[in-house]
């Protein structure tokens, strides 16, 4: 293997060295908790980016996540959505704006895509990442132990 | 980025709303109680309660189908589950629940927190309910769950990242949800819940992660309130801690996960857990002793969470012989029995007020880890033990039996076991533990080509073999008895299959297109007898049947019956 440095923005956007984006690109943003315990964000579909910005959402939490989701791009595309009892649909033509509320389990991180055609493998794929810890209650009884 | 108006997209919609779900259930779950679960056969109409009675046989009293008319068995209906999304453990998913049946309705749980009512005359979805699992989950055999319990209106079941819940079993709206694990300390949950008078109880998995496990827990049903929660692995100080070294660590990572439903006997009041492996799995000289209480039958109070007694199948594993698996109850001559096919290949008749071993007999041909006498004593004799240094042995990690269930018939008085003649090569590869990592202690690599498997009816009387039916590959579905005096049960080629109880003769079979690594049910409905197995492969199978690793995934629930 050639240990020559690799230029990853070329990875990152449609038709570069592969047809799509690969997996798990985009920026890192952070939901805000709101003083009702909500944790909020918004996420946007950059014109023929085929990418949800941020890719990767931070909450702080587990909990209620209420999302603004914005299709600046100029073709059709929707969500697929994790949530605790279903997941969450929504169409997302272009141009348009709406909302998703979602309940998620803390500490873990969820996929979440847009269905339509093969958005998902071209780079529509988004992340949300749930900090924190479980309650002290559900852990091992036992001391601290080595972390990775 | 433009600047006209928005249009407006509205607000997400839950996935069901986009399907012809039903979304309600009729309320046939509110009269469901302890005292119905306990005498479950006498409606043998439903499948109350995941081994259809507390006694874990696994078998149904009803008789419409024999050995007469099952040659006409067909298809009544099929349920597809489908996938969706990425999700955690992504191409490990398989079927693995035991249907449950109230009165027409069937309660059944997927992978990946997946949980359904369906009309069970038809096949039709009543509603569903979907548990996000974290993609990072950390998982040691799969995307799987074993079944959902039913009681009080609600549906229970357990998460990946080891959650209770209780679900409306008229909506499947959610109730309760309760944490009972540490997925940061690499727990998960795949067990199916037991409800045992006003509880439901729990059991974790993460044995392969070097928790310290097991604790199964105990909640009120009706709030989710915690009642009791008992671990397998004694702190120092404690009965059994003597089995662990008294300087050390190795028992805060040492295992010993119940990741399979317990049995039940009401009368003693005892729940019969089947404990996992030690950890690490291979390397036994960071956990000289006998490492107490896993690879154990474990007798607990349901009241109170306290351990009464048990019996240890395996002390000191290095082969990773869990004994997570089943034990069923029955009285024989006058005495209370718990049965047991443990991983070691050996069947084991208890008497189960005290868990002393009546006898104990082979139920696989090869076996060369070691030898138990007829009281359960072991002389180990092939191991891993210098690192490095590889060494085969019978049966493999997978064990002469899975999780999978045996099941028993009063009518004929016979055990019968899905068996897999497997080894393994396990080499010891010493590592040093970290919260969430896996710890093995060893590189393991199962035998391809060199397997078989059977079905097997042993007489508990004498721990003889009375018949078997021989496959080409490992036998690792449940089984399950009827009064038509049938047994079923799929092969991991898709096939299910109906032999004769009394003679072991293959009698029907239909091919459902992927694997049986479930436990089939029975129930009728306006007298009309069905029999429905989920069919979907998947899970750890690189650990039992390593030549099926690439065999079609399926996601099936088929519902047998005669044509009318």
């Amino acid at each position: 293997m050639s240990d020559t440095a690799f230029d990853v923005s070329s990875l990152d956007k449609q038709n570069g060295v592969t047809l799509g984006r690969v997996l798990g690109r985009g920026k890192v943003g952070q939901a805000e908790e709101g003083s009702d315990g909500v944790m909020r964000a918004t996420i946007r579909i950059p014109e023929d980016e085929l990418v949800y910005e941020p890719g990767v959402l931070i909450v702080p939490h587990g909990g209620t996540v209420e999302l603004t989701l914005i299709n600046d791009d100029k073709n059709t595309h929707c969500a697929v959505l994790p949530s605790n009892g279903d997941t969450q649909f929504i169409w997302l033509v272009n141009h348009s704006k709406g909302t998703a509320t979602l309940e998620l389990d803390g500490p873990g991180y969820y996929w979440y895509g847009s269905t339509t055609g093969n958005d998902e493998g071209r780079g529509l794929t988004g992340a949300i990442v749930v900090s924190g810890n479980v309650p002290s209650e559900a852990r091992l009884d036992r001391p601290p132990q080595p972390q990775p | 980025m433009a600047t006209e108006e928005y249009v407006d997209a509205g607000t997400a919609v839950p996935y069901a709303a986009l399907s012809m779900s039903a979304g309600k259930a009729p309320p046939v779950a509110k009269g469901v109680n302890f005292e119905r679960i306990r005498n479950a056969r006498d409606e043998p109409h439903n499948w109350l309660t995941y081994y259809g009675a507390y006694d874990a046989q696994r078998f149904s009293p009803l008789d419409q189908i024999n050995a007469s008319n099952v040659g006409k068995l067909k298809p009544e209906w099929v349920f597809q589950a489908g996938n969706l999304g990425l999700r955690s453990g992504a191409t490990t998913y398989a079927f693995e629940a035991s249907p449950l049946v109230v009165d027409g309705v069937m309660f059944v749980s997927g992978w990946d927190g997946q949980c359904w009512a369906i009309d069970a005359a038809n096949g039709n979805e009543l509603w569903r309910y979907r548990h996000a699992s974290p993609f990072d989950v950390s998982l040691c055999c799969g995307n799987v769950n074993r079944g959902v319990a039913v009681a009080e209106g609600k549906v229970f079941m357990t998460t990946l990242n080891a959650h209770i819940i209780a679900l409306d079993a008229e909506t499947g709206k959610k109730i309760w949800d309760q944490v009972y694990g540490d997925v940061r300390a690499g727990e998960s949950a795949t067990v199916a819940p037991l409800i045992v008078k006003d509880m439901v109880i729990v059991g974790s998995s993460g044995g392969e992660f070097g928790v310290r496990g097991c604790h199964t827990d105990a909640f009120k049903l009706e709030t989710g309130e915690r009642v009791w929660r008992c671990y397998m692995i004694p702190k120092p100080g404690e009965p059994g801690s003597e089995t662990w070294p008294d300087d050390g660590e190795a028992w805060q990572r040492g295992g010993a996960n119940c990741w399979i439903t317990p049995s039940y006997d009401p009368d003693l009041n005892l729940l019969y857990y089947g404990t996992g492996n030690p950890c690490p799995d291979f390397d036994g000289e960071v956990r000289e002793g006998d490492n107490l209480f896993t690879d154990s039958g474990v007798a607990v109070d349901a009241d109170t969470g306290k351990i009464k007694s048990h019996f240890q199948y395996t002390p000191h594993d290095l082969w990773d012989y869990d004994s997570t698996m089943e034990h069923l109850l029955f009285d024989l001559d006058g005495q209370k029995m718990a049965a047991h096919f443990d991983k070691n290949g050996f069947l084991y008749v208890l008497d189960r007020t005290d868990m002393s071993p009546i006898r104990v007999a082979p139920f696989v041909d090869r076996i060369d880890w070691g030898e138990v006498d007829e009281k359960g004593n072991v002389t180990p004799l092939r191991f891993p033990h210098d690192e490095g240094d590889p060494v085969h042995f019978w049966p493999g990690p997978a064990g002469a039996k899975e999780w999978t269930h045996a099941c028993y018939s009063p009518r004929t008085e016979l055990l019968y076991v899905p068996v897999q003649d497997v080894g393994a090569t396990a080499t010891r590869r010493r590592r040093e533990f970290k919260e969430s990592i896996p710890y093995w202690g060893a590189g393991v690599a199962v035998d391809g080509e060199d397997q078989t498997g059977y079905v097997s009816a042993y007489d508990p009387r004498t721990g003889q073999e009375r018949w078997r039916w021989t496959n080409d590959t490992c036998m690792c579905s449940s089984l399950l008895a009827t009064g038509g005096d049938l047994v079923f049960g799929g092969e991991p080629t898709g096939e299910f299959n109906a032999w004769d109880a009394s003679s072991g003769d293959l009698l029907w079979q239909f091919q459902c297109g992927s694997g049986h690594h479930s436990s089939p049910s029975s129930y009728s409905i306006d007298g009309k007898q069905y029999i429905v197995a989920p069919s979907g492969w998947g899970g750890w199978a690189e650990g039992f049947l390593p030549k099926m690793l690439g065999s079609s995934h399926g996601s099936a629930l088929f519902a047998f019956a005669l044509p009318d």
